[in-house]
């Protein structure tokens, strides 16, 4: 039984690739999709590092995974989204009461 | 010769550890079914538990769970206490002083009832573990509106790139996990995957002092990155190499030898590097979050920081992780600048091991390594609790203005000091 590991990872990475690629540009959140490029980034640095190339592997996630706060801090703060969902406390009608201490004179 | 106790390093060690173990094991089973016996189909498990590959993975994962054990467990404990103790004498009182006497059960208990020991003033040790015990218990509250995948992947995500700085940092030349060529590169890799984490937790809570602080963590973390790894580039025009190991092995040399006293050759007693080793301590303390740079979490403004909407372990994990990236910094300086391990080893200690005598250093590596790290910890808490913390524009600006053109004259030095290095002759 001999399994070609690096072609099964190379497998596995490439479709968190292709899976990363595509919630980049489906999600509805900006800040959601920021964090799947960095996902699809990491990736393609895992890749790299198949290929037997460390040096662009170290690179790529020093520079692009660290390059992706940064298109996160852009994707809060240059998008007129709101960006606090606000939570209002329902409002309560009914107040609770125990049966039990009610009755008593 | 080798002045480390793990030699020749922790995966062999491991693997002639579980050799022996699977060894014995397949000689037991090989002797429970002899030749003939009905249960003769189990010696064929005796040979397979001897492969080599069998043999390997589980070196692999022992040496991996003894690193991780070590450096998150028990490095991250001792840290935690040392700098709770130190801030608490520098403050003038105790502090923690939980001790074994103060456990609520039987042997403890009824030992230290018997011979009157008092059970509150112990050096305080488990105080730590009792925290983590604690917060293991605690309730994991999600907030309502929060993002709730990534509230909860931003812990995994802050823990597991901190973990994987242990990967390539070593604490001797043999107890390390992986020897790879790049891995000064690497820890700084692992180092700068961090504020990522932060900011997505600080987005996901849905708070506005999370989103404030991580979005302070996040401009602080990229700003002091940049002198960091400046201060870095001009250390490689000395060492020549990314590995750890082989920039400690250059500072080994004697620098200058007055008597039996040999000065070794550390990256600090240079110009340059001074220079360098400034802007790396600043902005390590910065990257650290520790106090002068700790405004993400500036409990009197925001709650608690990025870090305010968890709770129970998950705040545990970001919190205590926080000792660990301390601790990998401190771990960085004293590789970088302070000649990691070396120092003095005295081998007087013959061990004869079956024959065959085995050298034991009296004072190894691991020990010089651990005894710098923790001086310098100290300096680093000392600092922080005398220091008052530095406001956001304040930060930004000894970044930016101070940091940078530090770093870059200590490069320039650094590249003028190398090509010309035979002229200057005694000064590095």
């Amino acid at each position: 039984m001999a399994v070609d590991w690096q072609l099964a990872a190379f497998l596995i990475l490439s479709a968190l690739e292709v899976a990363g690629s595509i919630l980049v540009v489906t999600s509805k959140k900006l800040v959601h999709a920021a964090f799947w490029l960095a996902m699809t980034l990491v990736t393609i640095g895992g890749i790299y590092l198949i290929l037997l190339s460390e040096f662009v592997f170290l690179i790529q996630i020093l520079v692009y995974a660290g390059a992706v706060p940064v298109l996160f801090v852009f994707g809060i703060m240059l998008t007129r989204r709101k960006i606090m969902e606000e939570v209002t406390p329902p409002e309560r009608t009914e107040t609770a009461t125990e049966p039990g201490k009610e009755g008593n004179p | 010769m080798s002045g480390h106790l793990v030699a020749p390093n922790l995966f062999e060690l491991c693997r002639v550890l579980i050799g022996g173990i699977l060894g014995i094991l397949s000689d037991a089973i090989k002797g429970a079914a002899p030749p003939g016996s009905p249960v003769e189909g189990l010696r064929g498990l005796g040979d397979a538990i001897l492969a080599p590959w069998l043999i390997d993975l589980s070196a692999w994962l022992i040496a991996i769970t003894i690193m991780v054990t070590w450096a998150a467990a028990v490095m991250l404990l001792t840290f935690m206490w040392i700098e709770r103790k130190t801030y608490s004498r520098l403050q003038d009182r105790y502090g923690i002083m939980i001790s074994v006497w103060s456990l609520p059960f039987w042997p403890f208990s009824w030992w230290a009832k018997r011979r009157n020991k008092p059970t509150h003033k112990g050096l305080g040790w488990l105080q730590n573990v009792a925290d983590g015990v604690k917060l293991l218990q605690k309730e994991n509250i999600t907030p309502a509106k929060a993002d709730s995948p990534m509230f909860h992947t931003a812990p995994v995500l802050i823990a597991s790139s901190t973990i994987l700085i242990f990967a390539a940092l070593p604490f001797s030349e043999g107890f390390l996990i992986a020897d790879v060529p790049l891995s000064l590169l690497f820890i700084l890799a692992a180092f700068s995957l961090a504020p990522l984490g932060i900011l997505i937790a600080g987005w996901a809570s849905n708070n506005k002092y999370t989103l404030i602080g991580g979005m302070r963590a996040a401009a602080q973390l990229m700003a002091y990155e940049i002198p960091l790894l400046l201060a870095v580039i001009a250390l490689l025009f000395y060492s020549g190499t990314l590995n750890v190991i082989d920039i400690v092995g250059a500072q080994e040399v004697a620098l200058l030898t007055i008597g039996p006293l040999s000065i070794p050759a550390w990256n600090i007693f240079s110009i340059p590097q001074f220079l360098g080793f400034i802007v790396f301590f600043v902005a390590i303390i910065a990257e650290m979050e520790r106090i002068p740079f700790d405004i993400p979490e500036a409990e009197a403004e925001l709650v608690e920081g990025w870090l305010t909407e968890y709770s129970g372990m998950r705040f545990g994990l970001v919190f205590g992780f926080k000792w660990l990236r301390a601790i990998a910094g401190s771990a960085l300086i004293v590789i970088l600048y302070f000649g990691g391990w070396s120092g003095p080893v005295w081998y007087t200690a013959n061990l004869s091991v079956g024959g065959a005598v085995v050298p034991i250093p009296i004072i190894p590596h691991e020990v010089w390594f651990l005894l710098k790290l923790v001086l310098l910890f100290l300096v680093f808490v000392w600092i922080s609790w005398s220091v008052p913390r530095v406001r956001i524009d304040q930060i930004l600006n000894i970044g930016w203005k101070r940091l940078i053109p530090l770093a870059l004259l200590a490069l320039i030095l650094a590249a003028v000091f190398a090509a010309f290095a035979p002229l200057p002759a005694g000064i590095r």
